[in-house]
């Protein structure tokens, strides 16, 4: 669907994006995650074909964004960060005129702005000038506007953006379902949307691919440093004490103290098995465990992880 | 393209900015016309308007960098150059696109303009061939200033600025009709020949007698057709630039 290879882009002495390969199969959402300012939208922005590369190609449903980007932009249905809209026109006028530009046959132009509006739920607002639109329904035509033409690639940067959360829970169960039929590139800063969301991640800092896995497996990479966090009844030095010499205890991470004698302490684990040996230990020494729990690595961990690292 | 044309005239013609600007347009010509007859020595009213559209040159200054300002410094604010850009359109597309529909409103306003010499008609004798030479050279240098006033607007985000811009570089050609009949030019032949080349007034005299000639056509197109390609080429430029 979309193939991108060596993706290397420079603004005057800046490196904004280097060295970036990946692909998006058919049918798929991929997620792009990354702090803001790690070349998310610079990414999108070469893919849909505003700006161009300064090395490496993309290549979207078969042609070259550079040699053939008629055809190549056919195939693009892209809503960029700050939807691109005119304020002093009605909303069906609007829609018309992307379907106009985007080549659609004059015969078609009616209907194809009529599945559209239906779809994204606008009929009622066809009159509607856009300046005088919500947030949200202006998003809504935004989409509209990236889907005219039933494109097979629909890039959406950060389409969450401001919106309140029924909006943002709408949209999300919206792009789960244009997941079947087209192939979705979905930027965004937040962890959870892209977990809700996408079938694959990838993860850039600095301009730079950190990882690129579906979401179980980059938890699971995560796994092996598993947090337990245990709420212990005895003295603070002598749980600490002993729980560093188990073995498959890397560190203790940090002893919160609730009142005198409990504590709950955030212990690093190796080895997942150490439970069993932690809780014996316990036992052992007379300490009274009144809480046991294992901290599941979420993606926000594996996603803090992953751009720490290359700070 | 026809897409984006109508776009662009349905955003001059459905709100105010089209039917202002022929106002103006409209009273710059009216006291012009007025200021004609009232100093008129005999009572037949023989007219001969390329002397009028010449003095009205220097208040079109003002006219067509307002027409021309949005075109692509609106496009830049509000974020619909993406969209534009990652259309199947061509860069081509776009600035031709747009230069038409200015021309239009342009036409619009020229068409309004036939009010006087019909007028006239009426009432005197209006000296046609001279009149449609007018014409003609006011719609060649129209065609020139808005093709310059969409240059700068594309290098500019605020179509204010733009405007201004575009003020002063056609201010700079005026300057340059009155530069041009100053001794220190005309005594160095050369510089002279360049200056009076970009001398509107030398073409329009020509106009003005009735005639039509090829070669300040050719002039007219060939800077209208170069400007234009200017627009293109800085457009790709500016994204390769783009920060």
């Amino acid at each position: 669907m979309v193939e991108v290879k060596n993706l290397t882009k420079h603004y005057g002495h800046v490196t904004a994006v280097h060295d970036l390969s990946f692909e998006i199969r058919d049918n798929e959402i991929l997620g792009f995650l990354g702090p803001n300012g790690a070349g998310k939208s610079t990414t999108m922005n070469i893919i849909a074909g505003y700006l161009p590369t300064s090395a490496g190609a993309v290549s979207v449903c078969g042609h070259d964004i550079k040699e053939d980007a008629r055809a190549a932009k056919r195939c693009i249905g892209y809503l960029p960060e700050i939807p691109p809209l005119y304020p002093d026109m009605r909303v069906e006028e609007y829609l018309r005129y992307c379907a106009g530009i985007k080549g659609i046959r004059r015969g078609e132009v009616k209907k194809e702005v009529e599945r559209v509006m239906k779809r994204l739920q606008l009929t009622d607002m066809r009159r509607r000038l856009i300046a005088n639109l919500s947030k949200g329904y202006k998003q809504r035509v935004g989409l509209a506007q990236a889907l005219i033409g039933d494109p097979k690639l629909l890039i959406l940067d950060e389409p969450t953006v401001g919106l309140d959360p029924t909006q943002v829970s709408e949209l999300r169960k919206f792009i789960k379902e244009l997941g079947r039929e087209h192939s979705v590139i979905l930027s965004s800063h937040i962890l959870g949307e892209i977990s809700a969301v996408c079938d694959r991640v990838i993860i850039i800092n600095k301009g730079e691919l950190c990882a690129m896995d579906t979401i179980e497996n980059l938890e699971r990479r995560m796994a092996g440093g598993a947090v337990l966090s245990i709420t212990v009844e005895g003295d603070q030095l002598d749980v600490s004490l002993v729980l560093t010499e188990i073995d498959g205890v890397e560190e203790v991470l940090d002893v919160d103290i609730i009142d005198d004698n409990t504590s709950v302490f955030k212990v690093q684990l190796s080895d997942e098995n150490a439970r069993q040996r932690i809780m014996s230990a316990m036992v052992e020494n007379h300490f009274g465990v009144v809480e046991m729990s294992m901290d599941k690595p979420d993606l926000e961990k594996v996603f803090l992880d992953i751009t720490g690292k290359k700070k | 393209m026809f897409s984006l044309y109508k776009k662009e005239l349905q955003s001059f013609f459905f709100s105010p900015f089209a039917y202002v600007l022929t106002a103006l347009f409209m009273l710059i010509f009216g006291f012009a016309f007025v200021n004609r007859i009232a100093s008129m020595e005999s009572s037949v009213l023989q007219f001969s308007f390329p002397d009028m559209f010449y003095n009205n040159f220097f208040y079109f200054i003002f006219i067509i960098p307002l027409l021309t300002m949005r075109s692509f410094a609106d496009e830049r604010r509000g974020g619909t150059e993406v969209q534009l850009l990652t259309s199947p359109l061509t860069v081509t597309q776009i600035v031709l696109a747009k230069f038409f529909a200015i021309v239009t409103v342009f036409l619009f306003m020229i068409a309004l303009s036939l009010f006087f010499p019909i007028f006239v008609s009426f009432n005197g004798t209006v000296i046609w061939s001279s009149l449609i030479c007018g014409y003609a050279s006011f719609f060649l240098w129209g065609l020139v200033c808005i093709a310059l006033g969409m240059l700068f607007s594309s290098m500019q985000s605020s179509p204010i600025i733009a405007a201004i811009i575009g003020e002063i570089v056609m201010e700079g050609f005026l300057f340059l009709d009155q530069f041009g009949a100053t001794k220190m030019v005309q005594s160095y032949p050369k510089l002279n020949s360049v200056v009076t080349w970009f001398s509107m007034q030398r073409r329009f005299v020509f106009f003005a007698q009735g005639m039509f000639r090829l070669e300040d056509l050719v002039f007219f197109l060939s800077l209208t057709v170069l400007v234009l390609f200017w627009i293109v080429l800085h457009i790709e430029k500016r994204r390769w630039s783009h920060r």
